[in-house]
């Protein structure tokens, strides 16, 4: 019985040995799994624009860009994010939406726009978005929900249009972990910290959503697919208690209303 | 890893085709079987089942076949379900992962060439005792 348990502590122990050695080498490395993944980030995330794109009207004036690019340029470069990697595309939709999609892109419907009662608020929202790019998020949840392998299959197989309508619905619809969410939550009252924002907009903004008609709730996709929403707000607010924040405003109050303008008139052009 | 012993009687050749053939229905099973682990062993259970009342060098091989297949159980099932979770979960391809995973390969070929090679010597009326699992054996299975 000694012998027997003897060769049986030996072959554990070539097997942990073998196991324990082999993983000091960085297979992610030499497999190149992490250059693996981005390429398919980057083909998953193009397609489902591309899926976008067909179905929904993208904003190109330069009265509705140039504003939205200037606000996310101040962000970006108050937190050494690479601005030019954004893919900002701006939808001619009355909902209350905005969402990223994996390799940088970043959705914004103009109901959003019209419906933020300044700056701050908003950048709050695309905040937590970009947080949701910056800390990886996007395709984390996507191998959650749907699987490595449907992904893989995704960018192998363009066909897979059911697959990706699917993954759409879940990027666009439903929220991500609380951990996650909250985490992008406080990144975002970073991210407007150091942009010399002041985040409180974003808290109100969050209690005026969760508070709003009753009769509109298809219309305020962010917050439905975001619920809690009192409860973050109290979060951001306990956050920044403690904060030295410093309330500047990036677009003038006029180039604020213009903007808004813009996106509410291109919606009003589409609706006649 | 292995090696080979006298048996206490010298086996007929009936006997030696019957001990074989618990080796070769391990074979059979991992190929026809994987990825689920767990086939090549209730293969092998089932061969044994079978050959219960066989003589004693027929019963000492299918046991020794059958233990030799519980190792690789344990091994593969926490392979194929971490492969699992890799592919339907968020878990993340690290470098434990593919280092076990190569860990796995070499100790089932290591089992494969072993049960091709008892296969053969124990068709030639060879006793083959395999480390641990032929000390294990004996202790089971006494005359």
């Amino acid at each position: 019985m000694q012998k027997a348990l003897f060769q049986l502590l030996a072959i554990v122990a070539i097997f942990l040995t073998l196991w324990l050695g082999l993983s000091q080498i960085n297979w992610r490395k030499k497999l190149k799994i992490d250059q693996l993944n981005q390429n398919s980030e980057e083909k998953i995330g193009d397609l489902f624009w591309k899926s976008i794109s067909n179905s929904e009207k993208e904003i190109t004036t330069k009265k509705a860009i140039q504003p939205l690019d200037t606000l996310m340029q101040v962000i970006c470069k108050a937190n050494k994010i690479e601005f030019k990697k954004l893919k900002i595309h701006l939808i001619d939709k009355d909902e209350i939406n905005a969402f990223a999609l994996p390799n940088n892109h970043l959705v914004i419907y103009t109901g959003l726009i019209t419906n933020c009662d300044n700056e701050a608020a908003l950048l709050g929202v695309l905040g937590h978005e970009l947080a949701h790019i910056e800390k990886k998020h996007i395709f984390k949840k996507l191998v959650k929900e749907i699987g490595l392998a449907t992904l893989i299959s995704m960018t192998t197989n363009g066909n897979s249009s059911s697959a990706i309508s699917q993954a759409l619905q879940i990027l666009t619809s439903s929220s991500y972990d609380r951990s996650l969410e909250t985490e992008a939550d406080l990144a975002s009252v970073d991210y407007l910290i150091k942009a010399q924002i002041n985040p409180e907009p974003f808290a109100d903004f969050l209690y005026q959503m969760s508070n709003a008609d009753s009769n509109m709730p298809q219309q305020i996709y962010w917050i439905s697919t975001h619920p809690e929403s009192k409860k973050r707000a109290e979060a951001i607010v306990d956050y920044i208690k403690n904060k030295t924040i410093i309330k500047n405003k990036i677009l003038t109050p006029d180039n604020w209303l213009s903007f808004k303008n813009a996106a509410k008139s291109t919606a009003e052009e589409t609706v006649d | 890893m292995n090696n080979i012993q006298e048996f206490t009687y010298k086996p007929t050749d009936h006997e030696s085709e019957r001990a074989s053939n618990s080796y070769l229905m391990s074979l059979i099973a991992i190929m026809a079987g994987l990825p689920l682990p767990i086939i090549n062993l209730i293969a092998t259970l089932i061969f044994f089942l079978g050959n219960r009342k066989g003589t004693h060098f027929v019963r000492w091989h299918c046991t020794q076949a059958l233990l030799s297949q519980l190792s690789l159980l344990i091994i593969n099932s926490v392979g194929f379900w971490w492969t699992i979770a890799v592919l339907l979960h968020s878990d993340q391809v690290t470098s434990n992962y593919v280092a076990y995973i190569i860990t796995l390969i070499i100790f089932n070929i290591a089992e494969f060439a072993t049960t091709i090679y008892s296969a053969i010597a124990v068709r030639k009326g060879k006793h083959i005792q395999w480390w641990f699992y032929g000390t294990i054996t004996n202790l089971i299975c006494r005359s």
